[in-house]
């Protein structure tokens, strides 16, 4: 069951991060996405450990903690989409199906006019879109 | 989820808009018109260059983000790619677009006012040559949103002397 998901931008400030769960967690939550921008930074500049897979955009499950596991998306424009799931068989094909849908809304709420690049992303259709894209990952998964 | 528009309706947008930033806003002050002009070309070069990096894998240098916007960037835009692309190695780069749509419908000829003198003649040649560089005060705009959203910073300025050639100057900062 995905826990969380959030967008940072380029210069790690939050765009949008949304949890799932009840609101006791959220703070913890955000720190470990807060830790996890760290590891997407490491994955990125140390080219000779990520070896053949440097410039995709999937940067695949980035570290697991005692209950999480935590994947991580980083984009053209340097856009980081993290997935805190508690799914403990997660496949790989679902986290990245699940990443480029994500991508797609989140590039239809950046193409808003209205929308100013940097601040938070306030749209109610893209919240929607998000929580759509959350339960279907849930229901592809239970198998 | 896509919209289609007709490109004659994009045409009458940019020409509309254009006009009325250098008549009708800031008539008496064509540099804040162009600034005004480019900063609505910046935002909309950002928001494309997110959608069309999406399927991509990142780009490992400064050739390969330049060489995105020469061929699927313009491709998306304007159906074409760039025709030719010039480089000093030294982080200048020369687009040439050799018919440049968004000024290829735009009349060229400045004499149209039947006989006049010779003062009017350059105020009119004067007049009719800085309607298509407003225009592409918003194309460098868009090149230059783009280029700084794939973490780029540069400045782009455009040729308009053999129209409608057109060429665009990137230079990136170090």
């Amino acid at each position: 069951m995905i826990v969380c998901v959030a967008v940072v931008g380029h210069q790690n400030n939050p765009l949008y991060i949304q949890s799932f769960t009840d609101a006791d967690d959220s703070l913890k939550l955000r720190h470990i996405v807060h830790c996890s921008l760290d590891v997407v930074d490491e994955r990125v500049n140390n080219p000779k450990k990520s070896g053949p897979t440097l410039n995709e955009t999937f940067l695949g499950l980035l570290y697991p903690t005692e209950n999480y596991k935590v994947y991580g998306y980083l984009t053209n424009t340097k856009v980081k989409f993290i997935l805190v799931t508690t799914d403990l068989d997660v496949k790989d094909a679902d986290v990245r199906n699940f990443f480029r849908r994500f991508h797609a809304a989140y590039v239809d709420a950046i193409s808003n006019p209205f929308h100013e690049p940097g601040k938070k992303i306030t749209s109610k259709t893209f919240a929607e879109r998000v929580s759509t894209i959350v339960k279907s990952f849930g229901m592809s998964s239970t198998r | 989820m896509g919209w289609e528009v007709s490109e004659s309706c994009v045409d009458s947008l940019l020409t509309e808009m254009v006009s009325m930033y250098c008549n009708r806003l800031y008539a008496n002050k064509p540099e804040l018109a162009a600034s005004r002009i480019d900063a609505i070309g910046y935002q909309v070069g950002h928001q494309l260059s997110e959608r069309y990096t999406m399927e991509r894998p990142r780009f490992t240098d400064h050739l390969d983000a330049i060489k995105f916007i020469c061929k699927d960037f313009w491709s998306e835009l304007f159906k074409k790619q760039i025709d030719n692309l010039k480089t000093n190695h030294r982080g200048t780069f020369v687009l040439q677009d050799n018919r440049f749509r968004w000024v290829s419908r735009m009349s060229l000829d400045p004499s149209e006012n039947g006989d006049l003198s010779q003062e009017n003649a350059e105020a009119a040649e004067n007049k009719a040559a800085q309607e298509p560089n407003m225009h592409l005060h918003f194309s460098c705009g868009v090149i230059k949103g783009a280029l700084h959203n794939l973490g780029i910073a540069c400045a782009v300025s455009a040729d308009p002397s053999h129209l409608p050639a057109c060429s665009f100057v990137v230079r990136i900062k170090p």
